[in-house]
């Protein structure tokens, strides 16, 4: 058995309590390994998903599935000219 | 924070939102759930020594303050990790603090609270059968901001 987070989907639920995702480009700030994004990107028209963490991206990008593919994009957040600190 | 803060607020479309989601509690509990019974093992201050979301809060506060968000709602829950044993929930939060630790200091007071959890976590479990979780419960704050 793996280290499950949030399996009851707390999250998700609150996320989708407070915004319609469908057809909206999205930007995630602060994806991790991409556990929240692989769970509303569905919803939404277009990801792009940005971590600090290269490894983190590292192991969103290879969990990549099929049908995210065209959706979803990772991202190294130090291409980008702002710090979350 | 407050200039990523402004970068989004530039970049945002005039009808696009902020989502933010952050752990508000001070401290999380940790609980051994089993057949509905759940028991207290303590609470883990990661909010204190890891990362540092006070400044999230901080930075929320001002933008809104400064006229380039509005927070349209707001609401707290729950989010709860589920650990499979006592072995991989020391691993992975000592893992945590390595990793976002605020300084030395910090790390240095997270350790002992992580082991000390960790031992406790053991002996409540001792005799234990199968259907036994180990949870760390987090309060989360999440809110919807448009920029104004």
């Amino acid at each position: 058995m793996a280290i499950t987070v949030d399996p009851e989907n707390s999250e998700t639920g609150a996320l989708f309590d407070m915004a319609d995702l469908r057809g909206l480009h999205v930007l995630e700030i602060g994806c991790g390994d991409g556990r929240l994004t692989w769970r509303y990107a569905d919803k939404a028209a277009h990801v792009t998903a940005i971590d600090p963490a290269a490894k983190q991206i590292a192991l969103a990008r290879e969990h990549m599935t099929d049908l995210f593919q065209d959706r979803i994009e990772f991202r190294d957040i130090v291409i980008l000219s702002w710090s979350l600190c | 924070m407050v200039h990523a803060l402004e970068e989004i607020r530039r970049l945002l479309k005039p009808t696009g939102m902020l989502i933010d989601i952050h752990p508000v509690a001070v401290s999380s509990p940790v609980e051994i759930h089993q057949g509905g019974k759940i028991d207290r093992v303590g609470q883990l201050s990661i909010r204190q020594w890891c990362v540092d979301y006070q400044q999230a809060d901080n930075a929320l506060t001002e933008i809104a303050q400064r006229g380039l968000f509005a927070v349209e709602r707001a609401r707290q829950f729950d989010s709860l990790t589920h650990y499979p044993s006592v072995a991989e929930m020391r691993t992975s939060l000592l893992e945590a603090i390595d990793k976002f630790a605020r300084d030395v200091q910090s790390a240095g007071e997270g350790a002992p609270q992580v082991e000390a959890l960790a031992a406790r976590a053991d002996e409540l479990m001792q005799g234990t059968v199968s259907g036994v979780e180990l949870i760390v419960r987090e309060r989360t704050q999440i809110s919807r901001l448009r920029p104004t």
